[in-house]
């Protein structure tokens, strides 16, 4: 079983990806997006994170990927406790996660190149040794003719393959996909999806992808977390491979 | 896939400047040409005024009234011989009437003025009250005697200069921290601006410092172009300034002589210094403090 919602003792320290125990986030004096999630991705890991709009899926990545904090619980990383780290740990974790981004959230002032080369930058990776690498991944999600196009210049389906090949780029040990198929079309979707599980297996990537596409879902034996108004609902594959 | 390895790949991480930093770069260099501006004329009249006061300050001037050239001589011989006297010397009528030139003209004293008859007197520096022993000898060798004693005006100078000089560090003060002010607002500016850009690094896992040295790195360039503008701008001013006042010399003598000398090019080389310093740290300590706010 790969996603499993047994409750887990907070000091235990395993190899799954992400742990929440007992997580509950609320924005300001608002009423709690998310209760009381109990959960863990294993390493290597492929699920989906589906629920109605509005149901928390997106402060849910949020919380995985390290943009915000919860108010209740503990988000656990790679085995390490989250609200123990200090600044500049949370900021070496955040280069083990990769994160396509609903809006993709491309440089418009960088190329293609530029936008995907730019976690190996700000590790401070030289240009000269990460060069073949960027323009062989743009290659493999079909962009290599387009390197030097700035996002403007860019179709909706050529920016969020490059938003993918920037979240892959740094080879990371968990990739966040928020809707990613939620701007393209049903043919790119498929596309997509073959990448992220190639991915998966190559790199034994652990993958979480968001989607309220349950098109996608049923067509696969994906285990899904399913979020119903905050709370984490078990789903009928819990447990399938 | 071709790949052309000469060709530049690596544009910087923040968007090239804005209109915003195109404004903000004119108010830093406004700021630093007043700043330079200010502490070059600070600086031109306490060094003019020091030496003013430096040379007055050994010197008294004796006022005879009612005697006649030998009197005078006597008088002068007197003073010569009194402890704490350097020299005594009889200013002739012809250079009192040089010295009156700018009230009577060039053609000399009205023939009936009564003009006294002055002595310049130096004294030895470390001699306590020359002024007054010196009333006390003529006054007792039946002279009609009045002394001024330079120094005095010298001190009521030097407090003045003193003064003045404070002012000068608190304008430069102010505005050095005006600048920095503004800066920090700027980059506040600039980072609510680039929110999208920083919110990527940060989530690709750029660390704090290497988000602020962006930041600090651009701001630290328009600090220093800024200051080199103003610096540049106080020194043609600066420049003006003397030209005008020594091509009008005779009309202007009673201001101080202004020049430029090493003292005044090294405040402005450092005006740009200071400048780009003072972009920077503020730019730093406003990205980490706004970071901070995040997780």
């Amino acid at each position: 079983m790969i996603v499993t919602m047994t409750r887990h003792s907070p000091d235990r320290n395993d190899a799954a990806s992400v742990r929440f125990d007992r997580v509950g986030l609320r924005y300001d004096s608002s009423e709690e997006v998310l209760s009381d999630l109990t959960f863990e991705l294993k390493q290597g890991a492929f699920a989906f994170l589906t629920g109605a709009s509005g149901a928390g899926k997106t402060s849910l990545l949020r919380l995985i990927y390290l943009a915000l904090r919860p108010t209740t619980g503990e988000v656990y990383l790679f085995g390490q406790r989250v609200s123990q780290l200090r600044r500049a740990q949370l900021s070496a974790l955040r280069r083990r996660v990769g994160i396509v981004f609903q809006d993709f959230r491309l440089l418009e002032h960088l190329s293609a190149y530029e936008n995907v080369a730019l976690p190996l930058r700000v590790q401070g990776q030289k240009e000269t040794s990460y060069r073949a690498d960027v323009e062989d991944l743009l290659q493999w999600v079909g962009l290599g003719e387009r390197l030097h196009a700035r996002p403007e210049t860019l179709s909706g389906g050529e920016q969020q393959r490059v938003a993918i090949a920037r979240a892959l780029v740094g080879k990371p040990d968990l990739l966040i996909a928020d809707e990613p198929t939620g701007n393209v079309d049903p043919e790119m979707g498929g596309r997509l999806m073959r990448l992220f599980s190639e991915l998966n297996k190559r790199l034994g990537a652990s993958v979480l992808i968001a989607t309220h596409d349950l098109g996608l879902i049923e067509g696969s034996n994906t285990p899904v977390l399913r979020l119903q108004n905050g709370l984490l609902v078990r789903d009928s594959k819990e447990g399938v491979q | 896939m071709s790949r052309t390895a000469t060709e530049p790949r690596e544009s910087p991480l923040l968007p090239q400047s804005d209109a915003r930093e195109a404004a903000l770069l004119f108010v830093v260099a406004a700021l630093c040409f007043l700043a330079a501006l200010t502490a070059l004329s600070a600086r031109s009249s306490y060094s003019a005024a020091a030496e003013w006061t430096n040379a007055v300050e050994g010197e008294l001037t004796v006022r005879l009234r009612g005697v006649d050239a030998r009197a005078a001589e006597d008088a002068a011989t007197l003073i010569t011989q009194m402890e704490g006297v350097e020299t005594a010397r009889l200013i002739p009528r012809q250079e009192a009437a040089q010295m009156l030139a700018p009230w009577f003209g060039s053609d000399g004293l009205p023939a009936g003025l009564p003009v006294p008859v002055l002595v310049e007197v130096t004294t030895l520096a470390g001699t306590p009250n020359v002024a007054g022993d010196l009333s006390s000898r003529l006054a007792d060798a039946g002279f009609d005697a009045r002394i001024d004693d330079h120094a005095r005006w010298g001190q009521d100078v030097r407090r003045a200069l003193g003064t003045a000089r404070l002012a000068a560090f608190a304008i430069v003060a102010l505005l050095v921290a005006t600048a920095i002010a503004v800066i920090a607002f700027a980059t506040h500016a600039a980072l609510l601006a680039r929110r999208d850009i920083v919110n990527v690094l940060h989530l690709s896992g750029a660390p704090d410092p290497y988000i602020a040295n962006l930041f600090e790195r651009r701001f630290w360039l328009l600090g220093l172009r800024g200051g080199s503008i103003g610096a540049a701008a106080a020194l043609g001013v600066a420049a003006l300034l003397i030209f005008v006042l020594g091509s009008s010399a005779e009309r202007t003598w009673l201001l101080p002589r202004l020049s430029l000398d090493f003292w005044d090019f090294v405040i402005l080389l450092l005006t740009p210094i200071i400048a780009g310093f003072s972009a920077r740290i503020a730019a730093r300590r406003t990205v980490i403090r706004e970071l901070a706010r995040t997780i």
